[in-house]
């Protein structure tokens, strides 16, 4: 049994850190009062980005700072779209999403199921062979993941320019008046949503898996924005929620390791369904917009009637 | 990104009479809204040390020119000085750091953040990097300056709204505004917090400051003001001052354009009791109670006034009668039947109506045509076609009468209900609702946002139906309307309701009294 | 930022400004697209050939076309039909994977007699697609659970669900490929003798007429208008708001459940993993650029028809990866939303005063 808890929290993170990092991004962009359903897109390109750069024999490195890059590249296209066209926040987002997956399937085609090294582990490092195997199998997206998640908590709500952040998403109009830039506090929040959807989409390929598969996302970005509604838009809540989905997803592979005769297709489901069943038990109990930002979805105009 | 002045230019100085420049300048101002102009070449005055009351109708053009002064609008053409200088002020945040402070109608302040908070973004938006303690520091002092309390660390939605026009007017005050412009201040205070309010604005002028009241009660603050600008249809009619032997009543006439025509009196003959509704209560969606077992007795052809400050239960109490929400206890007995399960449905076949504050929250559909929202009510009955056909024709032929029955302009059948003024709207609507089978009428706020013929035209239509046996229960924030029109009248404070009296009984300060709950 | 760019919101849209936007944007996001393709490595040229001669010219491109825009009518209409009562489809993959499962089920355990078995599994199928969109539609009407995200997580169980079957107990033991076994001809379509384009045909353009006659000229669709203009209002004049909703609701599922059978018993004759790739986006941009219409979903759905026949030959000739029909959409529907901007404001570049 301990043997299997073991084995268990060793491969959690590769479940969680990218549903985490996705998720802290969403958060900072719907905390900016943007609907965002795009997390699908960013992790699909930033997983080919960075597999792509992989197998060009670039450093492993380069190549997940490559995969965030294009995150950010895509969340500009939607930034561009949202703040600037005032584009209906859902459509724009399904549109981000296919332009994404149609990117990558274009691009990609010719470098399906090629495996590379991608990133070593804590225990491939210099520094690192003497960790016990639990840290050791890890590598320094762990790490740098959980640093984000502090710093983000902190920056929300500490910082003057998380107020002003906080401020757009509650109150536009409010924080106009206040000498708030409500555009370019929104398209930076989407733009970092974007980095960070890339980055969690880098984990998965360079990371995690060390191939590119088309569809290697899978709908974990879907999964990404109903975390944050039941997180209900907190970033230490979105960790709880991403370790509650990439638990049970990790848990499925290891009961089959185990020998237990679980089929595999229904046990990839369940943690689809488990999402699921939370959101609603969790709107049931609180009201589903229960911690939303206020204007969230909203188009701001100054020069609408008020 | 332009470099802020870290001093505002206006800052508030001497009076008027030792030769400094205009507080505020505005010449020639056009502003049009896509096709509909709401400034034509407007001007306006403002000299330091002064309170000017700026007056007209709803839609006159009040709030419009001082958003274009605050520059949350940009206009089409005129110009902005401010303390005989010709700045460019390229948004809000630009004209606050010239010192030019606007407390709008629906406050500009964060509902989920504290007082401190919306200070601290407020002063760092102009360039000054308070910490959160130095921002309550600084609030709480400003506070004790003016004499009155306020705590820094309470959310703004948990606050009354006289205290968040407070936190809102110390807010613009602590960024240094020398030009404070408050946007119809009173109209959602007690007669009691309007003058602390107006108080407070004159000792501000005293100190210097120059202040604008954007009013259309124009009574309630020309004995607190030095000067009267009146505006008609995107206009500069009037600029005048009290003290020069202005005549109050040739100032309405101004506004209004000339003598509006004697309201309505309903002829009151109370019959046999139609509506007793008893022990309603229900929460809001954060679980505080929104009505607190409310009783109500309402006869046939009687008006019961329900006057009330807004956000006390009145927005509630219409969706609990029009089926739109269940109450969490109570009875709503209209005639016989107890209508709490009802569906609105049932409840439109026994006579019920409703007039929603906001017309277009639950009674007609903004993009919907005239046409369609006119027969919204009516198709079920079948009036307008079969069981699974529609008649459009006939739809269009019945709103083409109603349409000519109330002089109705600015639209045939075919237009979006969303496209009509909000005077011409709100008879249409009366016209679809109180029709012959009415019987009682839940009128909310009905004449809010009309001109003053709008206005009477939307209270004949209430009295023509009380005269036919309607009763109507009506739910108003204004006195005089409620005052006009009821024949008893009781107070709604924190979702509970005060015992009725006869209207000839009632005074301000009775009435005032109930208001704030002190009865 | 932008301050030099104002934007005024326009009361009354003319409508040739509107059709001038749309078509600029729609023109715009397919001049890109080009861009990208000839990017790619497709010759300038063969563009013409390939998306438009060999589309909709020839009679084998139109056959093909034509067989494309069977399914796509149906997941497009149900997901205007949604839209019109305010509900985000974005299940249609989810239900139209149990609108062919259940034709599977169906064909796999010869249920009821061969003259009533395909009626059989078309009526199952739309069954399922209701059922599968009615969770959504209860978690939103109980809650106020967001429907794009429940119906979006439905789409992935669902396919969980056909790999699990195609898995296990449904695999072709003929061939041992995940696939079902193929139907039996009674289990088919009747094709049309006109390249692929079967009986699937009649099944569109009967929804198609059928939801524009609701739309037009019946009590329910003059509802259901109202309700998608403003629900309260709806509620409060006394309108069945809910059996509308639902009715609607469930409608769009079974429209999609119902293009789950008909891919399979029309085009594929057995049921595989690929099957219902795509058609979350294809009925979005239908029902976005169709503007809910029925008669304009028929023809958004004919011209995307084309793209899909396209994708396949340039896959062939080109080795261009079918995500290109995926990328084109999504390049299009930014492109017209986009350009929707100038139709809604008023654009005015001068500075504040």
């Amino acid at each position: 049994m301990m043997d299997f808890i073991l084995a268990w929290l060793t491969v959690l993170p590769g479940y969680v850190v990218p549903l985490l990092l996705a998720s802290l991004g969403v958060l900072l962009s719907e905390r900016a009062g943007i609907l965002n359903l795009c997390p699908e897109g960013f992790m699909a390109v930033g997983a080919m980005t960075g597999a792509l750069l992989c197998l060009a024999g670039h450093d492993p490195w380069t190549a997940v700072l490559a995969g965030t890059l294009s995150g950010l590249g895509l969340s500009l296209v939607f930034g561009l779209a949202v703040v600037v066209f005032r584009v209906e926040q859902t459509l724009a987002g399904l549109a981000i999403v296919a332009l994404g997956l149609g990117i990558t399937g274009v691009i990609g085609r010719s470098h399906v199921q090629k495996p590379f090294p991608g990133l070593p582990r804590l225990s491939e490092t210099a520094w690192g062979a003497d960790l016990p195997r639990l840290l050791g199998q890890q590598n320094m997206l762990l790490p740098l993941s959980l640093l984000l998640l502090a710093l983000i908590a902190w920056f929300l709500a500490r910082s003057p320019a998380g107020l002003r952040l906080r401020a757009v998403g509650e109150d536009p109009a409010a924080a106009d008046i206040s000498g708030v830039d409500v555009q370019r506090v929104q398209l930076g929040a989407v733009l970092a949503s974007g980095a960070l959807g890339g980055l969690a989409g880098a984990f998965l390929s360079v990371a995690s898996a060390h191939v590119w598969v088309e569809g290697m996302v899978a709908g974990r970005g879907w999964v990404v924005v109903a975390l944050v509604i039941f997180a209900r838009w907190r970033p230490l809540r979105c960790l709880w929620a991403a370790l509650l989905f990439g638990g049970t997803e990790a848990i499925m592979p290891r009961l089959q390791a185990l020998g237990v005769d679980f089929p595999v297709y229904l046990g990839a489901m369940l943690p689809y369904v488990l999402t699921l069943a939370v959101l609603a038990l969790a709107s049931m109990r609180r009201g589903a917009r229960s911690g939303a930002p206020a204007a969230l979805g909203l188009t701001y105009l100054r020069q609408d009637k008020h | 990104m332009t470099p802020k002045p870290k001093t505002p230019i206006a800052r508030p100085g001497a009076h008027p009479a030792s030769g400094r420049a205009p507080a505020l300048l505005l010449r020639g101002i056009d502003k049009s809204f896509d096709g509909h102009r709401a400034l034509q070449g407007a001007s306006f005055r403002l000299g330091w040390g002064e309170v000017h009351a700026l007056v007209g109708e709803n839609g006159a053009g009040k709030s419009t020119i001082m958003n274009v002064a605050t520059a949350v609008y940009a206009a089409d053409a005129g110009e902005v000085i401010v303390d005989g200088r010709d700045v460019p002020l390229r948004g809000p945040a630009d004209a606050m750091a010239a010192g030019l402070g606007m407390v709008h109608q629906h406050f500009r302040l964060v509902g989920s953040f504290t007082v401190a908070e919306n200070v601290a973004l407020a002063l760092r938006g102009a360039g000054n990097n308070v910490t959160l303690p130095e921002a309550a520091r600084l609030l709480s002092d400003r506070a004790d300056e003016l004499g009155f309390r306020l705590d820094a660390g309470a959310r703004i939605d948990e606050l009354s709204i006289a205290e968040r026009q407070r936190a809102e007017i110390l807010k613009v005050l602590l960024l240094g505004a020398g030009i404070l412009i408050l946007d119809e201040p009173t109209a959602v205070l007690t007669a009691e917090e309007a003058r602390a309010l107006l108080t407070l604005v004159r000792a501000l002028a005293r100190e210097g400051h120059a202040v604008v009241l954007i009013t259309h009660k124009l009574r309630e603050v020309a004995a607190y003001s030095d000067r009267i600008t009146v505006m008609r249809q995107g206009r500069t009619v009037l600029d005048a001052a009290p003290s020069e032997g202005l005549d109050m009543g040739e100032v309405a006439r101004l506004a209004v354009g000339e003598m509006p025509p004697t309201p309505p009196r309903v002829t009151a003959r109370p019959g046999a009791p139609l509506l007793r509704i008893a022990g309603l209560s229900a929460r809001r969606a954060d679980g505080s109670p929104a009505l607190d077992g409310l009783a109500l007795d309402l006869a046939e052809g009687e008006v019961l006034g329900i006057a009330g400050v807004g956000g006390n239960g009145q927005s509630e109490l219409v969706d609990l009668l029009s089926g739109l929400r269940r109450p969490d206890a109570g009875t709503i007995r209209l005639g016989p039947h107890d209508l709490v399960g009802a569906s609105p449905a049932r409840r439109r076949a026994e006579g019920l109506r409703v007039i929603p504050a906001d017309r277009f929250d639950s009674a007609m559909a903004p993009g919907l045509t005239l046409a369609e929202n006119l027969a919204l009510t009516g198709v079920s009955s079948g009036r307008f076609g079969s069981r699974w056909l529609l008649d459009r024709a006939r739809m269009r032929r019945e709103a083409e009468r109603l349409i000519a029955a109330n002089e109705g302009r600015g639209g045939g059948p075919g237009t979006k209900a969303a496209l009509l003024s909000g005077g011409n709207a709100q008879k249409l609507l009366l016209a679809r609702e109180v029709s012959s089978d009415a019987r009682l009428l839940v009128a909310h706020s009905p004449s809010r946002g009309l001109d003053l013929r709008a206005t009477q035209a939307v209270h004949q239509a209430i009295a023509d139906g009380v005269a036919r046996g309607m009763a109507c229960l009506l739910i108003s924030e204004d006195l005089e309307e409620i005052m006009s029109l009821s024949s008893r009248v009781c107070a709604i404070n924190n979702g509970r309701l005060s015992a009725p009296m006869p209207v000839a009984e009632v005074t301000p300060e009775r009435l005032g009294a109930l208001l704030v709950g002190h009865a | 930022m932008l301050e030099g760019a104002l934007l005024i919101r326009r009361q009354r849209v003319p409508l040739g400004l509107w059709g001038a936007t749309y078509a600029a944007g729609l023109v715009f996001g397919l001049a890109l697209a080009a861009l990208i393709l000839v990017r790619l490595g497709v010759p300038a040229p063969a563009l013409w050939q390939e998306f438009v001669v060999q589309t909709f010219l020839t009679s084998q491109g139109l056959g093909q076309t034509v067989t494309a825009m069977i399914p796509l009518v149906l997941v497009g209409l149900g997901t205007a039909l949604a839209m019109r009562v305010q509900f985000w489809n974005i299940g249609i993959e989810g239900q139209l994977w149990l609108g062919a499962m259940a034709a599977t089920w169906v064909s796999l355990h010869d249920i009821g007699p061969a003259a009533l078995r395909l009626p059989l599994m078309l009526a199952l199928s739309m069954l399922a697609g209701a059922f599968w969109i009615a969770l959504p539609l209860a978690l939103k009407l109980l809650w106020g659970v967001s429907e794009v995200i429940s119906t979006l997580l439905l789409g992935s169980i669902a396919f969980f669900w056909v790999q699990h079957q195609l898995f296990g107990a449904w695999r072709d033991t003929a061939t041992g490929f995940p696939t079902s076994p193929t139907l039996d001809a009674v289990e088919r379509l009747p094709l049309l003798g006109w390249g692929q384009v079967h009986a699937g045909l009649w099944l569109a353009l009967g929804a198609v007429a059928l939801a524009a006659l609701v739309i037009g000229v019946t009590r329910l669709g003059f509802y259901a208008r109202a309700v998608g203009e403003n629900r309260r209002a709806a509620r409060a004049a006394g309108l069945p708001v809910l059996l509308i909703v639902c009715s609607f609701v469930l409608g769009a599922g079974a429209l999609c459940g119902l293009a789950g059978a008909v891919i399979v018993t029309g085009t594929e004759f057995r049921l595989s993993q690929s099957i219902g790739a795509g058609y979350l986006f294809s009925g979005i941009v239908i029902a976005y650029l169709a503007r809910s219409n029925p008669l304009a979903v028929l023809v958004v759905s004919f011209l995307l028809g084309g793209l899909y026949t396209a994708g396949g030959v340039l896959k062939v000739f080109y080795g261009i990866s079918e995500a290109m029909v995926l990328l084109v959409q999504g390049v299009v529907l930014l492109s017209v939303l986009a350009a929707q901007l100038f139709a809604d404001f008023r654009v005015e570049t001068r500075r504040a005063a």
